[in-house]
């Protein structure tokens, strides 16, 4: 950024005074709906319905987690989640990866082709039926590969992998094949370890368009094994799953209460139990975040001024 | 950068298609096969119809007659009213918070700022539409409706079962997912621009505003077409995930565009036919629609993407 020498007139500094303060103003807009989230999650639900909590929790309780991690689909949709953001994201990277190193070898019989052969389908791609009628016919309706296989190429991040290649000194493969190596070799032992922040920030970005993604599951998921963090988020949300949950894990823990002879004891109230599953879902992506933002916005970078 | 031919591009070429095959195979398979599948709009579809249902009766365009009936152009009109209203009040809002963004002179609050206001663009619709429902409530946790009835003594309205609020809904939490994370291209933009043109700015006396509106702005005009053309191609479709997290059975039909329709129609409803139609439809004014714009920016200040 420029350094102003000149002395800041009256005016300037109230507007950078205002600046200021807009900027907290935004961050306060940017923050606080999830604030308000954690401190509904960690209140009593009894206590919750009467309102009036926006700063701190009044009745504080760990219980509205313990029913939330009872809950047997959140945990199954867990491994899924997980699951499916490690192994779609090293697939698609992987394919990518070698996309772009075949690419950038300008000289490459039929090169011309196969680009036309991959930008085609970015203009006019099928529709949300056809789309499903050709998931359906593969049998990848409630299959785990249809989280892996649809989203795994994409030619736009091969393109900016290439740029990532083209600017490295082409004679570092010149030497390697000197060397007698094929381009297995100058491939896994000089583009991959050369391309290592490339590929950590295109691992990022696919795991985070992994673990937001639920419109996989509202189109081609019925199973409940199948289902993930975001979906099972969503039919708390939206319906009235959240009743079902207070249930099952009062039942179970019926017994424990019983003997405590507890007649005042209150379950969590739906309001409650949706806050602690949003709390559990959202947070584990916007705490790890902040550490790899440096490649999420190089990433980004690149992928723009190559566009 | 320009290469010329190397002898390293002759060595070991089949190396090279296998590492092209995969990427060939699901594009084939993930990118025409559902391009071809939409011929379905041009048949009587039955799935059950021979190999993927491609046995069902030719009939045409009669799936486009939809084109003739005002129940589709009342949901073309509020798709291209909702996308419109989105690119009007979200678009010049990363514009101005780039510029508001530059305008800080402490380095360290600057970046903290930056990063919070990323924050959103890692939350998925679900969790969006959560915070609306909440935020909205008709109940004791509804803020929004807290904060009116104390200040302004209004009555408690409940602002997801009417559909007037909706528009409103769309497009703040779009400003709100999208704003932080949009600046990162502007900064970028802004970052190229030469420190000594400021420097002769100053020297010739341009004051603060004058160097804004005669350098900093300027300097965003390109970055600004080409983020205007791939909103172009967006005209005709709202945001699938968005709108159907944030609607509800009761506002559905009032809200309903091109992408939950052909959805609801389609997926849900079976009506494989007339709503791929519709989509086809949609996706082709879409790309109309990018190419068109692409043109005439090209024309205008030679920026182009294609």
């Amino acid at each position: 950024m420029h350094k102003r020498r000149i002395r800041r007139s009256p005016g300037e500094m109230a507007f950078d005074g205002f600046n200021v303060l807009f900027m907290i103003l935004l961050c306060v807009i940017m923050i606080y709906p999830f604030w308000y989230v954690m401190i509904l999650a960690f209140n009593t639900g009894a206590d919750a319905q009467y309102g009036g909590i926006y700063v701190w929790p009044r009745v504080f309780t760990l219980e509205n987690f313990v029913y939330v991690f009872k809950y047997q689909t959140l945990r199954s949709a867990a491994v899924v989640t997980v699951a499916r953001c490690l192994v779609s994201s090293v697939f698609g990277v992987s394919i990518c990866m070698m996309t772009a190193f075949s690419l950038s070898k300008t000289r490459l019989p039929g090169r011309r082709a196969i680009i036309i052969f991959f930008m085609i389908p970015m203009f006019i791609g099928g529709t949300v039926v056809s789309n499903y009628i050709v998931m359906a016919k593969l049998k990848l309706i409630n299959n785990f590969l249809v989280f892996v296989l649809p989203g795994a190429f994409s030619y736009f991040t091969a393109v900016v992998m290439r740029s990532f290649i083209d600017n490295q000194p082409i004679e570092l493969q010149e030497s390697a094949l000197m060397d007698g190596a094929n381009n297995y070799q100058i491939f896994f032992r000089i583009i991959v370890p050369l391309a290592k922040a490339t590929i950590a920030a295109f691992l990022f970005f696919a795991v985070v368009g992994n673990w937001l993604d639920v419109t996989t599951n509202v189109l081609y998921i019925t199973k409940k094994q199948l289902y993930t963090l975001q979906y099972v988020m969503m039919n708390v949300i939206k319906s009235t799953e959240a009743r079902s949950i207070i249930d099952t894990s009062s039942t179970q823990m019926a017994k424990q209460i019983q003997t405590i002879q507890d007649m005042a004891y209150q379950p969590p109230t739906p309001q409650v139990i949706k806050m602690a599953i949003m709390a559990v879902v959202t947070f584990p992506l916007l705490f790890i975040y902040p550490f790899f933002q440096k490649y999420f916005v190089k990433g980004m970078l690149t992928g723009a001024v190559k566009a | 950068m320009k290469r010329k031919s190397y002898s390293i591009d002759r060595v070991n070429v089949s190396a090279l298609y296998v590492f092209l095959a995969p990427a060939l195979v699901l594009t084939l398979v993930f990118g025409y096969l559902p391009m071809f599948s939409n011929i379905i709009a041009f048949l009587d579809y039955n799935i059950a119809k021979g190999w993927f249902g491609l046995a069902s009766p030719f009939v045409g365009f009669k799936n486009f007659a939809f084109l003739r009936q005002s129940w589709f152009y009342g949901i073309m009109g509020r798709t291209v009213w909702y996308s419109f209203a989105g690119l009007v009040f979200g678009f010049p809002a990363s514009l101005l918070l780039a510029l508001l963004f530059n305008e800080l002179r402490h380095l360290r609050f600057k970046k903290v700022v930056q990063t919070i206001s990323y924050v959103p663009n890692f939350v998925s619709w679900v969790t969006i539409s959560g915070l609306v429902y909440t935020f909205l409530s008709y109940e004791s946790d509804g803020i929004l409706n807290n904060i009116l009835e104390k200040l302004f003594h209004m009555q408690r309205v409940s602002y997801m079962q009417d559909p007037k609020y909706f528009l409103a809904v769309l497009i703040i939490t779009g400003i709100w997912k999208g704003v932080g994370w949009g600046t990162i291209l502007y900064m970028a933009a802004l970052s190229t621009i030469d420190e000594q043109i400021y420097e002769a700015a100053e020297v010739d006396g341009a004051g603060r505003l004058a160097k804004v509106t005669h350098i900093t702005f300027p300097g965003l005009i390109p970055t600004f077409s080409i983020l205007l053309i791939f909103a172009m191609g967006g005209l005709f479709r709202t945001n699938f995930d968005q709108m159907f997290n944030l609607q509800n059975a009761v506002l559905r039909d009032r809200v309903n565009t091109i992408d939950l329709y052909t959805y609801f129609n389609g997926v849900v409803n079976g009506q494989y036919s007339l709503s791929t139609a519709v989509g086809l439809f949609q996706g082709v004014v879409s790309m109309i629609l990018v190419l068109g714009t692409n043109y005439v920016t090209k024309k205008l200040n030679g920026v182009g993407i294609y």
